[in-house]
């Protein structure tokens, strides 16, 4: 399957490693007053992308938001 | 446990004074499910595949952190509480200490100590290639981690060779036969108290003891400065941890990557046509990075203990079980890499387990000690710089440390 997914933050379990911001600077950033990360921008990514997201988050504070059903368009060359 | 297939010895000290007994772990990684290990009065699972130390690593619930010990063996109720560090603490007592330093290591803040750790590595390589060569560890491997934590932490420069002192005292703990007189630096605390059991031990809390005084009273803009001020308002971090905190900070800071550079060197000069790679690409990428890292494996093994029943590559695990996840294993399993036991600096993917095993104890000075070697390698290819090891190196006969105490490097 492909398509979009959707990633939260629990917030609970973040220690403020820096994984994510350092993959996706535009998504994430580490605040440097409480030490743990922040969503930053609109956190959808391609499924393959998102997954080896939560995969590296070695907190597991990054997780698939299954809640939110993301409605965006058909990513290209994706049969 | 019961009945289980027992492993070959992989602990015995003297076993590494030839370095990481890979034909054992091979043999162990060959059978299926996991081995037991005898060790003192008991024994412990060996987590070898890369697999199985990652499913270990992401469940700290299950593999706990905080119960027993983080090393092989056991610490009597009050020796584990005074000796309790970021290291063997579980949620949410580590993701509180953890994130009071978390911001410092972060890439984006370790990339602002770039400058100053050029400055360091090209002021070390210059001499070195001065005088042609010598001490690889001596003069290079040990001086540049240590010189860069200390400006991090913000403690004077001038102290780092008294705290590389103390650093090879405490390494040499973790061995059979430490040479430091239990009342060594005027200890007079239980040694089973104190990390690795070492009055090298007091005299690093000794030193961050006064260093935080010092900064109550005249705060810096530093990190000693924001963990005693953490101490201060509103308890978030007790005096024992911070005690313990900064020892950790000084110990793994200086010793683990001090440990990756010299096996790095060791690593160029032994597979000579991966630095004439690299001086072909005229740069150091971060495939060659983490092939250096995966190569030293500075760590060789971190312990859990199973806070339930359950089971491991198919064999049970009893609630209460030690498993001890080898990382010096995994980063040569063959089910993740081909020729494991080649140093490729050109590796496409390298999801190695120097930084540990990918969960929430994944080393918090990763990005730093990332950046101290690529800038390391930088500068050595900026001066054209390839190194012949004309000494066998002086092996630690540790299990836990994969250290290198010298090794004459001589530049060609």
């Amino acid at each position: 399957m492909t398509g979009w997914t959707r990633l939260g933050l629990d917030m609970n379990r973040c220690v403020g490693v820096g994984q994510c911001e350092l993959l996706e600077p535009d998504l994430f950033r580490v605040d440097d007053d409480t030490g743990t990360a922040t969503i930053v921008g609109e956190p959808v990514l391609p499924s393959q992308r998102a997954e080896a997201i939560v995969d590296q988050c070695p907190s597991g504070a990054i997780q698939i938001d299954n809640n939110i059903n993301p409605t965006l368009p058909k990513l290209p060359d994706t049969d | 446990m019961t009945s289980a297939a027992t492993s070959p010895d992989i602990v015995s000290p003297a076993i590494y004074l030839e370095g990481i007994p890979h034909r054992q772990f091979s043999e162990i990684m060959a059978h299926p499910g996991l081995l037991w290990h005898p060790y003192q009065d008991g024994g412990f699972w060996v987590v070898s595949r890369h697999s199985d130390v990652k499913a270990v690593s992401k469940q700290p619930k299950l593999f706990s952190s905080a119960v027993g010990h983080t090393n092989l063996w056991d610490l009597e109720a009050d020796a584990l509480e005074a000796r309790r560090s970021i290291i063997d603490t579980d949620a949410p007592d580590h993701t509180r200490i953890r994130r009071l330093v978390s911001k410092v290591f972060t890439p984006r803040n370790i990339n602002l100590w770039e400058n100053v750790t050029r400055e360091i590595a090209c002021e070390l390589l210059d001499d070195f290639q001065r005088e042609g060569g010598g001490d690889w560890v001596n003069k290079v491997a040990a001086p540049l981690p240590i010189r860069v934590i200390l400006s991090i932490l913000g403690v004077p420069v001038s102290d780092a060779d008294y705290l590389v002192e103390l650093s090879n005292y405490l390494v040499e703990g973790t061995t059979d036969k430490p040479t430091l007189a239990p009342d060594a630096f005027g200890n007079t605390t239980d040694l089973r108290l104190l990390p690795f059991r070492s009055p090298a031990s007091h005299a690093l809390f000794e030193y961050g003891e006064q260093l935080g005084l010092k900064r109550k009273s005249d705060p810096q803009e530093d990190v000693v400065t924001q963990l005693v001020m953490a101490e201060e308002d509103g308890n978030r971090l007790s005096a024992a941890e911070y005690r313990n905190l900064f020892h950790v900070l000084v110990f793994a800071g200086n010793e683990t990557t001090r440990t990756a550079i010299a096996h790095g060197a060791m690593a160029f000069a032994e597979f000579p046509d991966q630095w004439k790679r690299l001086e072909i690409d005229g740069e150091i990428g971060a495939p060659a990075v983490e092939e250096l890292l995966r190569w030293a494996t500075p760590v060789l093994h971190m312990r859990r203990t199973a806070t339930a029943d359950t089971e491991l590559s198919g064999t049970p695990v009893s609630q209460g079980d030690k498993v001890v996840m080898w990382y010096s294993a995994a980063n040569r399993d063959p089910a993740v890499y081909d020729q494991p036991f080649d140093f490729v600096v050109s590796r496409e993917t390298n999801s190695h387990f120097s930084f540990g095993g990918g969960g929430p104890h994944f080393c918090l000075g990763a990005f730093l000690a990332r950046m101290e070697i690529r800038i390391l390698l930088e500068e050595m290819l900026n001066r054209k710089m390839a190194l012949r090891q004309i000494s066998a190196p002086t092996r630690v006969a540790s299990n836990f440390i994969h250290g290198i105490l010298s090794v004459e490097m001589e530049v060609v």
